[in-house]
């Protein structure tokens, strides 16, 4: 079995997942109540709100783009379907669909400015990020939207519902983390739009030589990874009830680190959802296990540099190690 | 004489105001190696990027069994059964030698709407395909393009040309940087293309290599064609050189 092993641990997801065990058996190890069902549920619910963004970066990643206005979106998008709701202008099923539609079509303007004016993504993307925010901020003053109608919508229950198993509550939205997480890997490991997408990122020109349509991929892509940024802050703010213009500030980063401590790699080619959920709970466990052990919360960021960069050295090196056939 | 498969007339090619190709006309026909030559320069390369549809022509026509045809971009070219391998920019280093076979033709299975890849297929065909372009080693078909040596990665180039029907295939430099038993490996990878109808196109420096694997050699010297009808055994490699560099007058 020494070659299976072997196999094993060539994989770019071999390195997180074990750091991620390490992380649970530490922590449960220094405060047992870690892994109590009061813990996982509170962590599940938050966990998957950033990872819904992060499984969409995931593949637009690995076709060599990223995208910085996700978390103005995740603020923007539910501040819109509120704000259109709250008027009176429409229904809240309706709003919810205008304002996704909105987010795709930010998506579709990241992605033209990206494949046809050859702008590099991180500007494009910083743009459209103050772009976003901005937006959000003139259309409430700086103020969060009341949301407390949501509750009996039935968009509601189906976007945050939560059903209990003894103490344990989980909500919708795990159901859908757990959806799109399938999806998106069979997506990218099994289709033929996978191919094209690991393609477009590993080698663009050569990818468009044989007939792959690079630029609609990309294109596609920003639209998926805006509308999922923007479905991950509506679930977010009906969870909490609030619709804050300055809510997502700073995920755009945290979310690029769930991807890339997962194996995605950030020069485009190589990308893996299992390993983005590995990278997701990493840095999610990170953030409340550090505070549950009496570690300062102030302390997080320390920590999540050293994860990214030792988890990149361990990727380079695996890499290496792999094209020299070793 | 074999058909002619490729006709390229009068071509000529201004990079703005300096003139890389003066009215060159090339013919290459079915089942036929032709080696390309000249310095650096001649504008072998340029005449290949027209054909190949990197680059297009300022004036000229190009024939296919024929037919006058467009050749506006790569894949045009590829439309036309015209495929180019270059040193290393015609794969994709992190996907597997299968899927990179397959690129942008990829055999699906199951209902259209799942869009899943037929990858046993595309596995199975990928290791018939190297054993017949005479990969010998055993390399699995999920191997990443990568993990292979510069000649391995000619021979899947090579491959994918012969798989897809390719009737022309234009090796630009195939054999640069390669070790001696790896350019052993793609010269007979050229004649396995040849020996199976394949016409090709072989642009090397070096003129041994040229020597062993071409049936006809034309010499391109300051943007046109001096000389298209040298067999290799008829001339010596001396006189090539000669013709190369304009010490034959």
């Amino acid at each position: 079995m020494p070659s299976l092993a072997r196999r094993l641990f060539a994989r770019p997801e071999a390195g997180p997942a074990i750091l991620l065990l390490l992380l649970i058996v530490v922590f449960t190890a220094i405060n047992p109540a870690f892994l109590s069902i009061l813990n996982i549920s509170n962590t599940l619910a938050f966990t998957v709100e950033l990872g819904l963004i992060a499984l969409a970066m995931t593949l637009l990643m690995t076709s060599g783009e990223f995208d910085l206005s996700v978390g103005a979106l995740f603020g923007l998008t539910p501040v819109l379907m509120w704000t259109m709701f709250n008027a009176g202008l429409m229904s809240l099923s309706m709003a919810f669909l205008v304002a996704i539609a909105v987010a795709a079509l930010i998506g579709v303007v990241n992605g033209w400015f990206v494949t046809a004016l050859k702008i590099p993504s991180f500007l494009v993307t910083l743009g459209m990020l103050l772009v976003a925010r901005g937006t959000a901020l003139y259309i409430t003053d700086g103020f969060p939207q009341r949301t407390w109608s949501a509750e009996g919508q039935w968009i509601a229950e189906l976007l945050v519902g939560s059903v209990r198993f003894g103490d344990l509550r989980l909500y919708m939205s795990l159901f859908w983390f757990v959806f799109f997480a399938i999806l998106l890997h069979y997506v990218l490991t099994g289709t033929r739009v996978g191919n094209w997408i690991q393609a477009a990122g590993g080698n663009a020109s050569a990818a468009a030589a044989r007939g792959v349509p690079v630029a609609q991929v990309k294109i596609g892509l920003f639209v998926l990874t805006a509308v999922m940024s923007g479905f991950a802050g509506v679930i977010s703010s009906i969870r909490t009830s609030a619709a804050n213009p300055n809510s997502g500030t700073g995920y755009e980063l945290e979310v690029i680190a769930m991807v890339v401590i997962g194996g995605t790699a950030l020069s485009g080619g190589r990308g893996t959802i299992i390993g983005t959920v590995i990278g997701i709970f990493i840095l999610r466990l990170m953030r409340n296990g550090i505070v549950m052990i009496g570690v300062p919360g102030l302390a997080y960021n320390i920590f999540i540099g050293a994860i990214i960069l030792g988890m990149m050295a361990l990727h380079s090196w695996l890499d290496r190690r792999n094209q020299s056939g070793g | 004489m074999a058909e002619e498969l490729v006709r390229m007339v009068n071509i000529t090619k201004f990079y703005g105001r300096v003139k890389a190709l003066e009215n060159v006309n090339l013919t290459v026909r079915r089942g036929e190696v032709v080696g390309l030559l000249g310095d650096n320069g001649a504008g072998k390369s340029t005449l290949i990027k027209v054909l190949s549809g990197a680059v297009p022509a300022t004036s000229g026509d190009i024939f296919i069994k024929g037919a006058r045809v467009d050749i506006r971009s790569t894949s045009d070219a590829i439309a036309n059964g015209i495929e180019t391998i270059y040193q290393d920019s015609a794969l994709v280093t992190q996907l597997s030698i299968a899927r990179n076979l397959f690129l942008g033709r990829e055999p699906l299975r199951g209902p259209g709407l799942m869009n899943r890849l037929d990858l046993p297929e595309m596995e199975r065909v990928a290791s018939a395909l190297l054993r017949e372009v005479g990969i010998t080693k055993n390399i699995p078909a999920s191997t990443p393009i990568g993990a292979l040596s510069g000649g391995e990665r000619q021979a899947v180039a090579i491959a994918r040309a012969m798989h897809f029907d390719s009737d022309l295939i234009i090796l630009d430099e195939p054999t640069n940087n390669l070790g001696v038993a790896e350019t052993q490996g793609v010269l007979q990878f050229v004649r396995n293309a040849r020996d199976s109808g394949h016409s090709c196109i072989f642009i090397a420096h070096n003129i041994h290599h040229v020597f062993q694997v071409v049936d006809r050699i034309v010499v391109m010297r300051r943007g046109t064609v001096v000389a298209d009808d040298i067999v290799p055994g008829q001339s010596s490699v001396a006189e090539v050189e000669r013709v190369i560099t304009g010490m034959d007058h």
